[in-house]
């Protein structure tokens, strides 16, 4: 099982959950899995662009995005990355 | 009774509620905290409210309640054909269908697109007759998106609805919305060397008026005007004594089609007031305006977006993008009901019974 952490925006959008457990292979399969599926992922199937994930420490983007391979126990967390002032 | 309005802003939505007298307001919310809530309206069918809403990261949404805001539920992703080749980048705006087609709802946003749900906003199908328009590649986008919006149905006619494009124009369906004809004769576009085009005028917002439904009225980019015959003609009015043609909102009296009431701004570089916070009506059909400045401030650079006005058989509405809502009293009066919200998106009003 794949543990998946969500920010509090999207939690509120998932009854309150922030955390989920699913069955994975991909980092795509872990974020369709989740009832806020379409906030991260756009409707031409891609992960949106302000939306960063990291597994362990790693951003997903580096090890081919939503193909990034999940293995064992690892942590999905999901980071909207907001700017300005 | 008293009414509740609406208050769609960048950061959630706040209801607002008032006595009879509309003279004091308490606000609740946000609720769709943190969200851009382009657009939000109670479908007065059922009671169920819907809000576009949307979010710098997480994208362009549909949601709705039906217990007065405590919990929401989003639409399926809304999303245009992939042969389009285009994607939605924004929901603005959501209107219930008529009285005898319950489930029915239209939705309107950007690129230029008009959605209609036939289960209750659960999911949405745009309609090709738009999205294919033969015209199309004459609606110039701008900054601010190319944005289809006030949707408006005719009461007397199932098949005919009206829609407005920045900058598209208008548009009139007489079909149930197969076919879209361009409804912007005499029309002014001054920004482009032909300035009366067929297509392309920039709309800020349509309103018909639901006591006489061939009568049209819309503020544009370049001007106020009216039309008597459904969109075939069109009179500018803003020469009769408004301080300039630019603004984005309207307002009309339902139990008056020759009352209607603009926010003039500075042209469309500045985007803000001139002379304070000042508000115009006619009584005349735009024959003449007068100034309705009691209860405004004279010290105001305020701005008002299209949604962010509303109107009942009572009164009118409107909130600035510096976190004012104002309503009409007595009038002739306006109360400044609340302060200090985020900037004001929209605004719709409805009765309430606290």
């Amino acid at each position: 099982m794949v543990r998946v952490v969500v920010p509090s925006m999207l939690a509120a959008q998932a009854e309150g959950r922030q955390r989920f457990e699913v069955d994975a292979e991909t980092v795509g399969e872990a974020l369709h899995a989740l009832p806020v599926a379409d906030l991260v992922i756009d409707e031409r199937g891609e992960l949106r662009q302000y939306v960063n994930v990291y597994v362990d420490q790693t951003d997903a983007r580096e090890r081919g995005g939503l193909a990034c391979p999940l293995t064992g126990e690892q942590e999905v967390r999901i980071v909207a990355m907001l700017s300005g002032g | 009774m008293g009414v509740l309005a609406l208050v769609g802003t960048r950061k959630g939505l706040f209801l607002l509620t008032a006595d009879d007298d509309r003279k004091s307001w308490h606000a609740e919310g946000p609720v769709l905290d943190g969200w851009g809530v382009y657009h939000a309206i109670v479908d007065e069918r059922d009671g169920t409210i819907y809000a576009a809403a949307n979010h710098l990261v997480y994208g362009p949404t549909v949601e709705r309640s039906t217990d007065g805001g405590k919990t929401w539920k989003r639409s399926r992703q809304v999303a245009l054909p992939e042969e389009s080749g285009l994607t939605v980048n924004a929901t603005w705006c959501v209107r219930p269908g008529r009285p005898d087609e319950p489930g029915t709802l239209y939705l309107g946003g950007d690129p230029a697109f008009l959605a209609r749900s036939i289960d209750g906003g659960e999911t949405w199908e745009a309609n090709r007759g738009i999205l294919e328009h033969p015209t199309r590649n004459r609606w110039p986008p701008s900054r601010g998106g190319l944005v289809l919006h006030c949707i408006q149905l005719d009461p007397t006619d199932d098949k005919r609805m009206y829609v407005a494009i920045s900058g598209g124009g208008t548009f009139r369906t007489d079909d149930g919305g197969a076919t879209w004809i361009p409804k912007n004769k005499d029309v002014e576009f001054d920004l482009v060397p032909d300035p009366y085009p067929e297509v392309g005028q920039c709309v800020h917002k349509l309103l018909l008026h639901p006591a006489r439904p061939e009568r049209l009225w819309q503020q544009n980019h370049c001007g106020v005007y009216r039309s008597d015959d459904r969109g075939d003609t069109w009179e500018r009015l803003d020469g009769n004594g408004l301080p300039g043609p630019f603004g984005f909102t309207i307002m009309v009296d339902p139990a008056d089609p020759d009352t209607a009431v603009v926010i003039p701004e500075k042209g469309y570089e500045y985007h803000h007031t001139v002379n304070g916070l000042s508000v115009y009506r006619t009584r005349d059909g735009g024959q003449t305006w007068e100034l309705i400045a009691d209860g405004l401030p004279e010290q105001a650079w305020a701005a008002v977006l299209r949604e962010a006005s509303a109107f009942d058989s009572e009164s009118m509405y409107f909130g600035t993008q510096s976190g004012s809502f104002f309503a009409l009293t007595n009038s002739d009066s306006w109360v400044e009901g609340v302060r200090h919200l985020p900037p004001i998106l929209s605004v719709e009003v409805t009765s309430w019974s606290g």
